[in-house]
């Protein structure tokens, strides 16, 4: 079975048939597909046996981890990082705000779907990995350690945001749509589509990002400690900074191991991208979401 | 908009048939040109030049003559525009 990586459906067949599919779609000028076509295989026309070739060779990796991370470091912080990432370098107030008020949205479907993963799986050791997210990211534990998303709302506040305001503030359309394809994947796919889907973002602020080729981390460490962003700013930043690397990397190995075992390594990547696709435009929200607050 | 050979997608634009390969792209093409217009009051535009891209966004030059408007705007992946600002 071939998952097509743009609007997910399933193909029989293999890659000749996935490549058929993707190559009728943008005769058919499906913008998804031509997005899809113009950043992973060429931005110039071929036939479609040529075509069918590249494609195979976009998918191809020895490990699947390598190919998860190669991917995300040249989407997010290649030659031409993303703008977020370009903005929380040295990060102002609004681009913060912005943060904040996305990213309790975000959260909130992200234990959504963790559990979502563990409801579409019996083995232990992926229900306590998801368990243990669970806990740091939405739960915190006992009265000492906060939850990520209680210390995103602790970073809010500290720019002046309420907590009632984040809550009753709806999300911005990216946001939205993003969440909603997140909730699909992690339902209706199997448990490594979701965890592949969720845990691949991780590696947004991952500390060894550095040490995969990217040129610039996820903030500049400096902001931690010289004054620039309030405390509770760096609080955040440094529980996501130490969190994530744990999380993401474990994930993938999970994540690897089992697309092996159930023979849907193709299907993973697929989702993958579609998610790296909603992620993009997430990002973009927050930046939006900014860009609404100070013009206010 | 996006430079690809891909797709074949016509639009009728102030009254040109342009070809773009995709809807999306068309759609940037006609909120831009709409744009434009609604911040240099002109009623049609001679040339427009544009450089960057999807994530970096594009830093444009419009033409009408002798009248030049400087701007730059980016989008979300579906056309929806984030940010378009006079330069
Ligand atoms: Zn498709
Ligand atoms: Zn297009």
């Amino acid at each position: 079975m071939m998952r097509c990586p743009t609007c997910l459906v399933e193909l029989e067949g293999g890659f000749p048939e996935l490549g058929r599919h993707i190559f009728k779609q943008q005769r058919l000028a499906d913008a998804g597909h031509i997005t899809w076509i113009n950043r992973y295989v060429s931005k110039t026309r071929t036939d479609e046996d040529t075509f069918i070739s590249k494609v195979i060779a976009v998918f191809q990796n020895d490990s699947l981890k390598e190919w998860i991370i190669h991917q995300f470091v040249k989407k997010f912080y290649g030659d031409d990082p993303h703008r977020f990432v370009i903005a929380m370098q040295r990060p102002s107030k609004f681009v913060l705000l912005g943060y904040a008020y996305e990213h309790h949205h975000f959260l909130k479907q992200w234990v959504k779907s963790c559990a979502s993963i563990i409801s579409n799986t019996d083995i232990e050791e992926v229900q306590h990995y998801e368990l243990d997210n669970i806990s740091s990211e939405w739960r915190g534990s006992g009265n000492t350690v906060p939850s990520h998303h209680e210390l995103l709302l602790r970073m809010g506040e500290s720019y002046g945001a309420k907590r009632e305001d984040i809550y009753s503030t709806e999300a911005l359309d990216p946001t939205k749509l993003a969440i909603s394809t997140w909730d699909y994947i992690c339902r209706d796919l199997t448990f490594v589509e979701g965890m592949a889907a969720m845990h691949s973002l991780e590696l947004i602020a991952n500390r060894n990002i550095k040490n995969y080729g990217s040129p610039i981390g996820y903030f500049d460490p400096e902001i931690l400690s010289d004054g620039s962003v309030t405390k509770e700013t760096a609080e955040f930043l440094k529980e996501g900074y130490m969190a994530d690397v744990i999380h993401s990397e474990v994930a993938l190995d999970l994540i690897e191991k089992y697309s092996k075992k159930l023979n849907i390594v193709q299907p993973v990547q697929a989702v993958v991208m579609k998610s790296m696709e909603e992620f993009d435009n997430y990002l973009n929200a927050r930046l939006e979401r900014g860009e609404m607050l100070e013009n206010k | 908009m996006c430079n690809a050979t891909w797709g074949e997608y016509w639009r009728d634009i102030d009254g040109e048939s342009m070809l773009f390969c995709c809807d999306v792209c068309a759609d940037i093409f006609q909120t831009m040109v709409n744009k434009v217009k609604e911040n240099t009051g002109w009623n049609s535009i001679d040339s427009v030049n544009l450089v960057g891209n999807y994530n970096k966004g594009r830093e444009c030059s419009a033409k009408n003559g002798d009248e030049e408007f400087k701007y730059y705007f980016r989008t979300y992946s579906n056309g929806k525009f984030i940010t378009f600002e006079k330069r």
